[in-house]
């Protein structure tokens, strides 16, 4: 259900530089609602970075971002200068994308139903009898139900991953990114954040996800973006990228996994 | 009557003097502290129950007790149970003693975090507790606790600026003194500060230059 | 050595009096040292170049300085600029900037050990830097600043006995007053000593009690056994885990 007149994200020209290494190097990546992208590289290649970056959660040195058509963080006017945006603006944007963190990073000290809630709360400030719905309505599809006055300690990996989904789901958001989904589970558990990806899918979810699970890319993505030294290098369906690349590059990582 | 930077310059050679007072003092009593607190560690891990009581006691008085209290008790009590020491020395005595127990409790979380390994080895090579103390793991426990050393050895240096109160000749009591016989006590108060401040800034630099000497012996 | 309980209990309301102004000055330095520590501590945590360094300096020389200078250096100070603060004032003022310097980094250290995920986790959903501050990490932090947060009160409450040189009537200065008059050292000192170590050890279990019920931080004793036991831990094992 992939949408192309829409697209959820669009980043130009990014660029970020830390020190003298340009941790990303010119980015272009649009992505059209209801795409699935895997971000695949090696580690250092920049794939974290990317994800972070497009969030906001690292500076950019250079480059722009839309989300859902709307600048996020640097903007250019009709003039071609360069405008910043406000905390504020970029705040307002942010709830429109959920993040998922490889540690989960949930909140300790409160409990399941206050870490979906608190956003809404303080954040997109709805009204008591939504946040309980929207809450209650998460909670269940993501079968946490039973979980909800447990505290972030209490929990295993596997339910700490369905918690911060539902975190980041709260504020409805139009694009998903997941940062190495599968990396802080227990091999047995891949495939149920696998089924749970899917099923995001399934909704029309646009989910940008970074990975290295080679059969998890081939499943879940609809479209694999190849990163090295910051740069991308590859970016076509699953099958291209895997099993038909002629890079030298490519054919070495993928035979090495 | 306005600060005036000219009287704190010259009161700066007196007291600078005098505080090469402090500094040899406090080099003195941060070895007695060291040798202090190595020989209370070296005792409590004997487990002698009547001796750890004794020693924990004292151990909490020492860290419940203000320092300048513990300087007052060994100049004016010591006496009277016929030791009769100089102010100097009586100072001394005290600021090593209170040191010497941070040091132990100090040395007492680090040892605990210190591996089995090398003291099982060392055991089964039949060398004896004192070879194993002196080879295995007071080198560790030295090296990890550095840090905390050369902190302690800032509060030893500080401490003995208390030691004017008991009459011992020293920066600050110079400056005192200077201010007294100037009528202008504060100029003088500023230039021990700023010799504390430097003394401070040597020790802080020898401290560096011994971590980063550590830090090439990697475990 | 004769010992003279009189001399002690003859000037019992002098000792009271003396604790009574030694926790005035601890408790009112308490409050207006945290209060100040909070900006030091933002300070100390900027990555302004500036305003990272007043902090650095700041701490560097409140914690460099022995106090006694600074209390004479504040006592003195004050009359040079032409304000006669009463001793008692100077005290407090000297004993505030100690403690905002070493809560400052109570502070510092507590926050900065929270995992960085915490604040990006905040900032992700659109939470301002303030609303991260009080939702997600302040209540985190409350709990693991008890411990060193009574430590520096204790600190406090011994380094306050110096400010009996500006003959502020607290309990060393009572004692010193005491034993002027009764040339009894020992039974004098000592009590001084036995008052102070009371506080001292009733803020220690204060602390336990508080961090009790704040929510205890995770410590982990490892387990030490076998022959290494006998070198690396100080006193007998108790059945429950000892705290150090």
């Amino acid at each position: 259900m992939i949408d192309p007149s829409v697209l959820s994200l669009s980043a130009k020209a990014l660029v970020r530089t830390v020190g003298d290494t340009r941790i990303l190097d010119d980015i272009y990546l649009d992505v059209p609602r209801g795409q699935s992208v895997c971000i695949l590289g090696r580690s250092g290649s920049g794939k974290s970075s990317l994800l972070r970056a497009l969030a906001l959660l690292d500076p950019l040195s250079d480059g722009f971002i839309k989300i859902e058509g709307n600048a996020f963080g640097r903007d250019m006017n009709a003039q071609g200068l360069v405008k910043h945006q406000t905390q504020a603006e970029i705040d307002q944007i942010r709830s429109r994308i959920g993040f998922v963190f490889q540690d989960f990073s949930l909140w300790p000290h409160l409990n399941v139903r206050d870490n979906i809630s608190l956003a809404q709360r303080i954040v997109l400030r709805r009204a008591p009898l939504e946040i309980n719905e929207t809450t209650n309505g998460i909670m269940s599809k993501l079968s946490i139900t039973n979980l909800a006055d447990k505290h972030p300690g209490q929990l295993s990996g596997g339910q700490k991953q369905r918690v911060a989904v539902a975190r980041a789901l709260a504020l409805s958001p139009a694009l998903m990114l997941f940062d190495e989904p599968t990396s802080a589970l227990d091999p047995e558990l891949v495939g149920d954040v696998l089924a749970l990806l899917l099923e995001l899918k399934a909704e029309g979810m646009t989910t940008l996800t970074v990975t290295h699970e080679m059969s998890f890319a081939r499943r879940l993505a609809d479209r694999i973006i190849f990163l090295e030294k910051g740069r991308i290098i590859a970016d076509g369906p699953p099958a291209n990228i895997i099993d038909q690349s002629n890079d030298p590059r490519l054919k070495q990582f993928f035979k090495l996994i | 009557m306005g600060f005036d930077i000219a009287f704190v310059l010259a009161a700066l050679p007196d007291v600078g003097a005098a505080s090469l007072i402090n500094a040899w003092m406090a080099i003195i009593i941060c070895l007695f502290a060291l040798a202090t607190g190595i020989g209370l560690t070296l005792v409590r891990s004997l487990k002698i129950r009547a001796i750890n009581a004794v020693v924990d006691i004292f151990i909490s008085f020492v860290r419940g007790t203000p320092i300048l209290i513990q300087i007052f008790l060994c100049y004016y009590v010591l006496p009277l149970v016929g030791l009769d020491l100089n102010p100097t020395t009586a100072g001394i005595v005290a600021i090593s003693l209170n040191s010497g127990v941070f040091i132990t409790e100090n040395f007492r979380g680090a040892l605990s975090a210190l591996d089995d390994g090398p003291i099982e080895a060392a055991t089964a090579l039949a060398l004896t507790p004192a070879m194993i103390w002196y080879l295995v793991i007071l080198p560790q426990l030295l090296r990890r606790t550095l840090p905390m050393l050369v902190s302690e050895g800032t509060v030893i240096l500080k401490n003995t600026a208390l030691l004017s109160v008991i009459t011992v000749t020293e920066g600050f009591r110079v400056a005192q003194q200077i201010g007294g016989a100037t009528f202008r006590p504060f100029e003088p108060l500023i230039a021990v500060a700023i010799c504390f401040l430097a003394l401070n800034l040597i020790l802080v630099g020898f401290g560096n230059l011994l971590e980063r000497r550590n830090a090439a012996i990697v475990r | 050595m004769q010992l003279d309980p009189t001399v002690i209990t003859d000037s019992w309301q002098l000792f009271v009096t003396g604790a009574f102004i030694t926790l005035q000055l601890s408790l009112i330095s308490f409050v207006l040292g945290l209060l100040l520590a909070v900006p030091v501590a933002a300070l100390s945590m900027s990555t302004h170049a500036v305003l990272n360094g007043i902090a650095i300096l700041y701490l560097a020389i409140i914690r460099g300085v022995p106090f006694i200078a600074i209390v004479f250096i504040v006592h003195y100070g004050t009359a040079t600029m032409g304000a006669r603060t009463p001793a008692f004032w100077s005290g407090v003022i000297a004993l505030t900037l100690f403690a905002s310097a070493y809560f400052s980094e109570v502070i510092r250290s507590t926050v900065s050990a929270l995992p960085p995920g915490q604040w990006d986790s905040g900032r992700v959903v659109g939470m301002s830097r303030l609303q991260t501050l009080r939702y997600i990490i302040i209540p985190q932090s409350l709990g693991p600043m008890i411990p060193p947060g009574v430590n520096v009160t204790i600190m406090m409450i011994k380094e306050s006995s110096v400010i009996s040189a500006i003959t502020v009537g607290e309990l060393t200065y009572q004692g010193l007053v005491v034993q002027g008059n009764t040339f009894a050292p020992f039974e004098v000192f000592i009590t001084v000593a036995l008052i102070y170590w009371g506080i001292t050890l009733a803020f220690s279990r204060v602390a336990i009690w508080a961090e009790r019920r704040i929510g205890a931080s995770q410590r982990s004793i490892r387990p030490v056994g076998g022959i290494a036991e006998r070198y690396l831990t100080l006193s007998r094992p108790k059945r429950r885990a000892e705290k150090s």
